[in-house]
């Protein structure tokens, strides 16, 4: 028997989530279909509040409900450092650990060839105009993750910001290659970002 | 239920699930093959940097014989090549030569001799200044090595060795067309006598001495016009990772 095409338009829908596949895919279809009418209408607000109300932070690309982000509005913040990273999530995920007091610049992504993703499908002209304009930034925390994506665009953004007075740094190689930063425990990311170095 | 212990070279890791990663590898014992490493997203993962691309590592894996996914059970690396990480030329030079491995070569086609020759391609990206001609190296010796020798000798049509400039290459038939007989033939680029004697040095070359060979500046195009296409006529479509290497030198 064929699936009614209501069904089909949800399967097809929930694929398109990262990690989603066919399996899981119709696995949440019919728990979502066993479930009560009300289940159903929050699960689809709550989808649509999010992409009405949060925005990109224009100073920061972190996600936000008010523009500028809380970080980039903040006047105890440390203008003079950035920390780079890959993610929106991996903002929330240093900001946890407590013990960074800069601001941030969110990437969207890493470079990866393999994905087609190349330095232009990254936030990287606005982290050069905020190095370039003569704002108070002396030191610029590559927090990519420590694999080959990570690794690369961190060369990559420390070449890009030679020709200004900044100093780049990398959080230490102490973060075990190959992992996620979002799995990272409080105390190794504590001690990674005490430990950065200075970029070659 | 079977027991693998190889040497391989990680071409490629991708995130599967939540936790875990799926990586494809090139092995010297039996071709290349793809495994899930479970757990391997989390930082204290007990595969480290062993399955990041260009790892040279040991392996165990296991599954049924022919069967699409294996488990990967334990990996040593043997090297991880951190000095072309380093430096985005080179890297993105070792991204290129595993995509082409990855594109051109089917799964489960055991051939050590090409195991070897990559490996070798690997350690000489660590130590070659010159990555040009490493790449064109590569792409000739590479497509010869999977079976598709270019016949660079003598014309396709006349069977005579061409002895003027204007010599053209018909990427179908893989071969040289002599200018002579270049009008009564297909030949979608052509090039001068210099170039035709560099291809012959490149195709014979071996690879660990690819610092004993120069290309002149004058030639590097023409050169890269034969073996990029020559690949190219292989995989059908541009490799996703070619253009960043031209993106990097500008940089
Ligand atoms: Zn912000
Ligand atoms: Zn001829």
């Amino acid at each position: 028997m064929k699936r009614p095409p209501a069904v089909l338009e949800l399967i097809s829908e929930l694929k398109r989530l990262p990690g989603i596949g066919q399996k899981t895919a119709e696995r949440l279809s019919f728990f979502l279909m066993r479930g009560t009418l009300d289940q159903a209408r929050r699960l689809a607000n709550s989808i649509v509040k999010v992409k009405e109300k949060i925005v990109l932070c224009s100073e920061c690309h972190s996600i936000t409900e008010s523009d500028p982000c809380d970080i980039c509005r903040d006047p105890r913040r440390d203008p003079s450092q950035i920390c780079v990273v890959e993610e929106p999530h991996d903002v929330f995920v240093l900001e946890s650990m407590g013990e960074f007091q800069g601001k941030y610049h969110v990437l969207m992504g890493a470079i990866s060839p393999l994905d087609g993703i190349g330095p232009e499908s990254l936030t990287l002209e606005d982290l050069k105009t905020r190095v370039a304009s003569k704002g108070p930034i002396r030191e610029v925390i590559l927090a990519t993750n420590p694999n080959m994506e990570g690794e690369s665009t961190a060369v990559y953004i420390s070449k890009l910001l030679k020709p200004y007075e900044v100093r780049v740094t990398r959080i230490a190689r102490g973060l075990p290659m190959g992992g996620d930063l979002e799995y990272a425990d409080p105390v190794t990311l504590k001690k990674s970002l005490e430990g950065r170095m200075d970029m070659p | 239920m079977a027991l693998y212990n190889t040497e391989a070279v990680v071409l490629r890791t991708i995130n599967f699930s939540e936790t875990d990663k799926l990586c494809t590898l090139y092995s010297r014992n039996f071709g290349k093959v793809k495994c899930v490493a479970k757990s391997a997203r989390r930082l204290k993962s007990r595969y480290g940097a062993a399955l990041e691309p260009l790892s040279y590592i040991k392996t165990i894996y296991f599954g049924k014989e022919g069967q699409e996914l294996y488990r990967l059970n334990h990996c040593d690396i043997l090297k991880s090549f951190q000095s072309v990480r380093e430096d985005i030329g080179k890297l993105y030079t070792g991204v290129y030569f595993l995509e082409l491995v990855d594109t051109l070569v089917h799964d489960g086609e055991s051939a050590p001799h090409l195991f070897d020759f990559i490996l070798e391609a690997l350690r000489q990206i660590q130590k070659q200044k010159d990555l040009e001609i490493l790449r064109r190296m590569f792409e000739i010796r590479f497509i010869s090595l999977l079976g598709y020798l270019p016949n660079l000798s003598v014309c396709l049509i006349c069977k005579k060795e061409p002895g003027k400039s204007g010599i053209g290459f018909n990427f179908q038939r893989g071969g040289i067309v002599c200018p002579t007989c270049r009008p009564r033939e297909l030949s979608e680029t052509h090039f001068s006598v210099g170039t035709w004697n560099y291809l012959k040095k490149l195709l014979t070359f071996d690879i660990q001495y690819s610092d004993r060979i120069k290309l002149p500046k004058a030639l590097q195009d023409e050169i890269e016009q034969v073996t990029h296409r020559m690949i190219l006529s292989h995989t059908g479509r541009e490799l996703k990772s070619y253009p960043f290497i031209k993106q990097m030198v500008s940089l």
